[in-house]
């Protein structure tokens, strides 16, 4: 309400911006909608350069596929599943083609939103990235659009300007040396390299670049300081989001179950690990090397399917001859068929015996520490995502309330081998997710709150409330 | 200048208009003497010096560059290994326990999170404290991470050092020391705990000779005697304040500190609080020597020396008709008795006279008088009389004269401390001494625990279970919430264990929790609510509270007879001494509390010791004059320093004497509970011991006065007075040289030679709307002028400086809060409370003598009235949140801004410390870091101002764990402030909307709120038109906004005050 100091210049920016960017900022208004809903709805599982596959088709080109059947392909973004039980012979391919994962249902968006989301589609596919908006990058607040616009377009005025001023220095040099050759003395000495890389004025504009590059690098990177987009740093055990999001569909919420009711996601706890892999005793990928350092850590012997009484006293070494004879017989049972161990029985126990000690090596690498020396206890995790202190972040408030996607902020992991942090995680992404991002208005009675918003929207004078609308930009929503 | 006036005050800096006062009110900061910081040898000390800053400055430039250039630290996320049911991590988790300390009962919820208990509340379930709490029980949960506290079972060495021993190498030990016919003492305060005394009970049978002595540092003893003389029965009975319409009280201060303050001041503000259309409320008249914190709440104040509070209980006896002849009073006292009397006799049946006396037949004669006035049964009952006082002081006197004897072959010391708040400590010293096996069961750094062989600590009660009693058939549990964080062991346990009970089954995983269950069993068959135990114990675990059906008991007459001769009978002496139980600290049992020792005493307004309150007179002609000249330079931070000598003693006292108003003349008081030497790093060495002044009576009771003192002529000066009264001073009058009445607070901002205005400067009002205060016969008249100084101050208002900037907030929320200046009793739960929800650091002592608090809801103390004896207000006052806020428009970087919710933001991380804001707020609500105070990264050069500890107050990671880990810990360089509890807001709000429902009151509730024991305050949605707020304000015409007429629209809505003082009884 009292933000005061910059009402005035409000009115100012995007008249100044729109005189520095001119033409390029030239553009259909439904391709900025399509654009957003875009990324708030789709790009999770949607590669935004639409040439792609990720989670879910390239969607270039889908209205080419949908040809003659665009009110089908109306329904199917709103609910696949319907189009499919209806039986169309497109959207049942297409539904086994994909591994019979189910597309994100979108009741809410109407007509108009899923013709501007289309048509975003088909100007990215067909005119590339880099027409919307000029940047055309997905990620909100990644750089800003301003920017990335702006970047290029001073590179070009840059040139342009030296090329000039090149121009015109040689232009004057010229003219100075006529003049000079007019009055009737000698003409001037030609300058040579030397000196002109030398001259004041050279080494004035050098001086002048070097602080303002200097200085804007100086900047960026304090404000990147702490950021750590693309971190993804090894784990204490290779879990797999691929694997267990991605191929057994486990959904987020099933470990991660503090995103529903806690500002904590939670990172599951042992235990929840222990409600599959009591059964699910070798994996895939890493057979028991990795799967071993669960039960190490809450004190489960896979020799007997029992947990260990008193498992927090024993030492290390108490504990070590029983993984390693789980590895061991492991590895003899997995490999008494193998044939190259076939006539050698002490081959194969030599073998064994030396997975087997490197699984134990692999246990006590993961799961000590200087400050934790025994194997039992809690598994540490590197912590990828970190708010500052004086950020308040509510994981219900997203998930519960506003029923946001989980790759809407941490992007694809269903297909992460190792898991990276997708997002900036800076304010001005949150923000601009903020400004972008409508309220749950109709379905959520606390809502009723915001009468003259409703009022509004039944006459029609808004369309929508953001959670900019209802003070989601104000400070103490965050920092407090 | 007139005696008597309708002006507000705070001190008699303000009253005497002194120059340094309009000086230093002008300003926000206070400027703080340099020449005096450069001149203090300890300066000497400091390591750091001008050219060491330029090396840090230079050396953190270079360390900052290189840090940018490397990687993040990496950070662990470390989940549980097996997560318990019922945590969620982020998700705060409440149990129903009980706050018990000695005597002092409430009953409370613990939150915790991440398994940690952070902050307690109250639990409304309770019949006796209904949800209340008091600061003591609000700052209970710092004492659980205590760095001093006795985290060993061991052997005791100097000075509480222990040598480590393990449970069962001293069990071992102390098992071989005692022998079946050993005699043991078990020395206690007031136990509430059945349980605990079933397991006295079991000790005693396996050792026939043991005993339980109970005491109580401020003793109710000759209450409990004078009860079992008049009815038969050793209790203190239910009193009911709500009931009575004339209250007397003698010198108890049943809203501070007496028996059950929070259950009293409960009752007691359902009399006190007004509705306009029906104006009613209770009298009540004190009879005291000290001004207590009932004391300033009374509506009349009748002054008496402390010796004679006998006198004046007999003068009110004689004249209800008692047959005694009563000891000469002071004349004005006299006077007002009697009229007090026909008060009374008006009020037949439902007055109610209560006294702090602890002499016996002053009792009796209480009891007496409510006997003849038709109390007993009505306003005093005894079904559910209170248990919350057992001592007997001769029990204690007589333990050491038996020790002395030699008598005694052990002696278990259970969470008391006779060596140092006993009269006679020093005998009971060498007394002590003597026995050959002492053992201290303490969980505390104490005097007695240093003079032990062994301890065996006991758990802090947030680890522990237990049961209370606090009144007969009122049951509370005690349940832990964190296990337990050093090898202590109950203390109960302790016992159990060394008698060999069979009952206590040592190898059982909870044994005490098993064995308390078991004695519950017991309480199943006196209930009738549940049919089975299982539920009777699940409920009862759930409410934290459970109700037992007893008989009823009612006594009509008094059996026992006055003999006149046992009163205290009044002296001669120049000047007597008052001591009063401090409401921080209480007799020393909290003196290890920082927040305790911060929050200011709210009558004095002194924090970090006690002080010498001296009586003011007037001259007759122009000014008010402190007891031999005492506080003239207080404004400056200062305070005199006077010699405090007692008859016997081979030297005096130096002690700080500040003038308090309302003391009666030839009497100073102070309060007791300070001096510990033995004690934790907040509580050692601060303030003076009182209680070698102490004496006992005839019977062996304990006075707490003393008339064999001497105050010297000021003997020094105390620059580093830690006093708040003229901190943040806002609305303060005073007059210019040309004699015009201005604004002290504006009067930096205009020459003197220029003040030619009438009417303070600059045009502005000298009548602020600070407190607005009348009495209950002139309310008609009153609300109709407050009306149009309302209105007045509206139309002033209707030229804003923001034509267009209108603050409708018709849609979502509105924040806003209402104060009822009627139900505050200014017993400062609320500071704490506020303290432990949003991490406000403690600063120390030299650091509030800087005006460096950082409070953010301070209670403003002013008086009114006859100077003599004032009336006195107590305005909390905490953010206002401004819709037209003068910080947001000075802020320049925008760190404090409005939100859509009327509420007025801060986000440190934008602040950038200019410091504008506090300047430019008229209620001088925000608060500056100067220091680090709770991190330990500061330069040691700071240090030596927080008392000299080496790390600041709650710096270290045990007291850290006490943070609410949803607020932000502020660096210095920043302003903070009130923020309306926004943490709690935005929690209920999420609740709401996961719930997807409307926005109920009881989802957002400011911990201030919760804390009051009175329900003082109401914090809401003003949008919501069916919430509590709306209600409290609509057509409310005791309503006013502090300082309405300058526009800033605040958001807290205060009542104006109401008394019911009886001129009659002045004259």
């Amino acid at each position: 309400m009292n933000i005061t100091t910059i009402p005035k210049m409000k009115h100012f920016l995007p008249l100044v911006l729109l005189f520095f960017c001119g033409s390029l900022l030239a553009q259909a208004p439904n391709l900025a909608e399509g654009k957003a809903l875009f990324r708030n709805n789709c790009a999770s599982c949607h590669n935004k350069s639409m040439k792609d596959d990720m989670t879910g088709p390239a969607l270039g080109g889908v209205e080419e596929r949908w040809e003659g059947k665009e009110a089908l392909l109306y329904d199917w973004i709103r609910n696949s599943t319907a189009v499919i039980e209806s039986g169309d012979e497109y959207a049942v391919s297409l539904f086994n083609t994909w591994n019979k994962s189910k597309m994100t249902a979108f009741p809410n968006l109407t007509d108009e939103q899923i013709a501007s989301v289309l048509g975003y589609i088909d100007d990215v596919y067909v005119n590339g990235p880099a027409v919307v908006n000029g940047g055309g990058d997905p990620i909100p607040g990644e750089k800003g659009d301003e920017a990335g616009l702006s970047t290029s377009f001073f590179v070009v005025l840059f040139l342009i300007l030296a090329i000039l001023a090149v121009a015109l220095a040689r232009i004057i040099s010229n003219l100075n040396r006529m003049a000079e050759m007019k009055e009737g003395g000698k003409p001037g000495q030609v300058a040579t390299l030397k000196d002109i890389l030398t001259s004041r004025g050279v080494i004035g504009f050098l001086v002048f670049a070097l602080v303002i590059i200097g200085g804007f690098t100086t900047v960026n990177n304090a404000i990147n300081l702490g950021r750590q987009q693309g971190y993804a740093p090894d784990q204490p055990i290779k879990f797999s989001h691929a694997l267990h999001a991605g191929q057994q569909q486990i959904d987020c919420q099933y470990c991660h179950d503090g995103a529903r009711r806690s500002k904590h996601s939670v990172i599951p706890a042992t235990n929840t690990c222990m409600n599959c892999h009591k059964a699910i005793k070798k994996g895939s990928l890493d057979g028991t090397a990795e799967i071993s350092k669960i039960y190490a850590s809450i004190g489960y012997d896979p020799n007997t399917d029992t947990y260990m009484e008193n498992y927090e006293e024993m030492t290390n070494e108490e504990i070590k001859p029983i993984f390693i004879k789980y590895a061991t017989e492991t590895f003899k049972k997995d490999n008494a068929t193998v044939a190259k161990y076939a006539d050698s029985e002490s081959k194969l126990t030599r073998d064994a015996d030396e997975e087997a000690e490197k699984q134990w090596k692999g246990i006590v690498a993961s799961l000590t520490n200087p400050s934790k020396e025994k194997v039992s206890g809690a598994i540490e995790w590197e912590r990828i995502h970190n708010l500052p202190d004086h950020v308040y972040f509510n994981h219900a408030q997203h998930v519960s309330v506003g029923k946001l996607q989980c790759q809407t902020c941490h992007g694809p992991v269903e297909k992460m081998e190792v898991v990276q942090q997708y997002a900036p995680l800076s304010m001005g992404w949150c923000i601009n997710c903020h400004r972008q991002t409508e309220v749950q208005f109709a379905s959520n009675e606390y809502y009723e709150q915001y009468e003259t918003y409703h009022k509004e929207l039944k006459s029609g004078k808004r369309e929508t409330v953001t959670v900019e609308d209802i003070g989601g930009l104000e400070c103490q929503k965050c920092h407090y | 200048m007139d005696k008597k006036n309708q002006d507000i005050w705070v001190g008699m800096a303000h009253k005497n208009n002194d120059p340094a006062l309009v000086e230093a009110a002008g300003k926000e900061f206070v400027e703080l003497p340099i020449i005096e910081a450069l001149s203090d040898d300890k300066i000497a000390e400091v390591p750091a010096n001008r050219r060491d800053f330029l090396k840090y400055l230079g050396f953190g430039l270079g360390a900052a560059t290189i840090a940018a250039g490397c990687d993040v630290p990496v950070k662990r996320a470390i989940p549980y290994v097996t997560k318990p049911d019922e945590i969620v991590p982020g998700v705060a988790t409440y149990y129903a326990s009980s706050f018990v300390k000695g005597g002092d009962y409430c009953a409370v919820l613990v939150k915790t999170r991440e398994g940690r208990p952070i902050k307690i509340e109250g639990n409304v379930l309770s019949p006796l404290t209904k949800g209340g709490t008091s600061a003591r029980a609000q700052a209970s949960v710092l004492e659980l991470y205590d760095v001093n506290r006795v985290k060993n079972p061991g052997a005791v060495g100097e000075n509480g050092v222990v040598t480590k021993m393990s449970w069962a190498d001293l069990d071992k030990t102390i098992g071989g020391k005692l022998n079946a016919s050993s005699n043991i003492r078990i020395v206690t305060n007031t136990v509430l705990s059945p349980t605990a005394k079933k397991a006295f009970a079991e000790f005693i049978v396996k050792y026939p000779n043991a005993k339980v002595v109970t005491y109580d540092p401020i003793s109710a003893s000759g209450m409990l005697e004078a009860n079992e003389r008049s009815f038969g029965d050793r209790v203190i009975p239910d009193y009911h304040f709500d009931k009575a319409s004339t209250i007397v009280s003698f010198g108890a201060d049943f809203l501070g500190t007496w028996i059950s303050p929070i259950e009293y001041a409960s009752a007691y503000a359902k009399g006190r609080k007004i509705n306009p259309k029906r104006p009613k409320m209770s009298r009540h008249i004190q009879v005291e020597s000290g001004m207590s914190l009932t004391g300033s709440n009374a509506d009349n104040r009748v002054l008496i020396r402390p010796s004679e509070m006998g006198a004046a209980i007999a003068t009110l006896y004689s004249a209800l008709g008692g047959s005694v002849s009563a000891p000469k009073l002071n004349n004005k006292a006299t006077a007002a008795i009697s009229k007090v009397a026909e008060q009374l006799r008006g009020s037949r049946g439902n007055s109610l006279v209560v006294s702090a006396s602890n002499n016996v037949m002053e009792q009796i004669m209480v009891n007496k008088i409510n006997e003849m006035l038709g109390n007993l049964g009505s306003t005093i009952t005894f079904t559910h009389a209170s248990l919350q006082r057992q001592g007997i002081d001769s029990e204690i006197q007589g333990l050491i004269s038996e020790m002395q004897g030699g008598g005694v072959d052990a002696v278990m010391v259970l969470d008391a401390n006779p060596a140092f708040d006993l009269y006679n400590s020093d005998k009971f010293i060498t007394a002590f001494a003597k026995v050959p096996l002492k053992v201290s069961l303490s969980y505390d750094l104490n005097e007695t625990m240093a003079l032990c062989d062994y301890t065996a600590p006991n758990h802090h009660f947030l680890e522990s279970w237990g049961d209370a009693e606090p009144k007969r058939g009122h049951l509370s549990i005690i349940q832990p919430t964190i296990s337990p964080l050093f090898p202590t062991r109950q203390a109960e346990a302790s016992l159990l264990v060394w008698s060999g009970s069979a009952n206590y089954k040592a190898s059982a995983e909870q044994p005490y929790y098993e064995y308390l269950k078991t004695s519950w069993n017991g309480f199943f068959g006196q209930q009738s609510n549940y049919a089975s135990f299982r539920s009777f114990w699940d409920e009862a675990l759930h409410d934290g509270v459970a109700k037992l059906g007893i008989s009823e008991r009612e006594y009509g007459t008094v059996a026992a007879t006055v003999n006149i001769g046992q009163i205290t009978s009044p002296s001669n002496a120049e000047v007597e001494i008052a001591f009063l139980e401090s409401i921080n600290i209480g007799a020393g049992q909290y003196a290890n509390n920082p927040w305790l020792m911060e929050m200011p005493d709210p009558v004095t307004r002194t924090s970090w010791g006690n002080y010498l309150g001296v009586p003011v007179s007037f001259d007759g002609a122009h000014s008010f004059v402190g007891y031999k000249g005492i506080g003239q330079s207080m404004v400056k931070g200062y305070a005199d320093v006077v010699n405090l000598t007692r008859a016997g003693a081979e030297e005096g006292d130096r002690i700080t004497a500040f003038p308090q108003f309302g003391q009666p003349e030839g009497s100073v008081a102070t309060n007791l509970g300070y001096g510990r030497k033995i004690c934790g790093g907040a509580g050692r060495n601060v303030g003076t011991n009182m209680f070698p002044y102490l004496s006992a009576d005839a019977n062996g009771n304990t006075q707490y006065f003393a008339t064999n003192v001497a105050v010297s002529d000021i003997v020094d000066i105390n620059y580093d007075f830690p006093c708040v009264q003229y901190h943040h001073t806002l609305g303060v009058t005073a007059k210019n040289e040309a004699g015009e009445t201005i604004n002290a607070d504006e009067a930096a901002l205009v020459d003197f030679t220029y003040g030619v205005v009438d009417q303070g400067y600059q045009g502005s009002l000298t009548n602020r709307s600070v407190i607005y205060h009348t009495n209950i016969n002139e309310l008609s008249e009153f609300t109709k002028e407050l009306g149009h100084k309302r209105e007045e101050a509206q139309a002033l208002n209707a030229q804003s400086l923001y034509p267009g900037h209108e603050y409708l907030y018709e849609n979502g929320h509105h924040w806003g809060m209402y104060v009822d200046l009627n139900a505050c009793t200014g017993c400062s739960a609320c500071t704490v409370a506020c303290m432990a929800e949003n991490n406000v650091p403690v600063v120390g002592a030299k650091e509030v003598s800087r005006h460096h608090e950082m409070t953010w809801l301070r209670i403003d103390r002013y008086f009114y009235g006859d100077v003599e004896s004032p009336n006195t207000v107590y305005q909390p006052m905490m953010c206002q949140h401004c819709d037209n806020a003068p910080c947001e428009n000075v802020c320049p970087v925008a760190a404090t801004n409005h939100s859509s919710e009327g509420l007025n933001q801060m986000a440190y991380n934008r602040c950038v410390g200019t410091r504008y804001c506090a300047n430019n707020c008229p209620y001088k609500v925000r608060r500056f870091n100067w220091l680090d105070y709770t991190t330990a990264d500061i330069f040691p050069a700071n240090q030596i101002d927080l008392n000299e500890e080496e790390i600041p107050y709650g710096a270290d990671n045990l007291t850290r764990m006490v943070l609410n880990p949803d607020v932000t810990v502020r660096s210095r360089g920043v302003i903070e402030k009130c923020s309306f509890c926004v943490q709690r807001i935005q929690e209920g709000k999420l609740t709401a909307k996961r719930e997807a429902r409307k926005l109920r009151d009881q989802d957002v509730k400011t911990a201030c709120q919760t804390a009051c024991p009175t329900g003082a305050i109401v914090f809401g949605d003003l949008n919501n038109k069916e919430g509590e707020l709306h209600k409290s304000l609509d057509h409310n015409p005791l309503v006013y906004i502090a300082l309405e007429e300058i526009n800033v629209l605040s958001s807290v809505n205060y009542t104006a005050v109401v008394n019911n003082r009886d001129e009659a009884l002045d004259a």
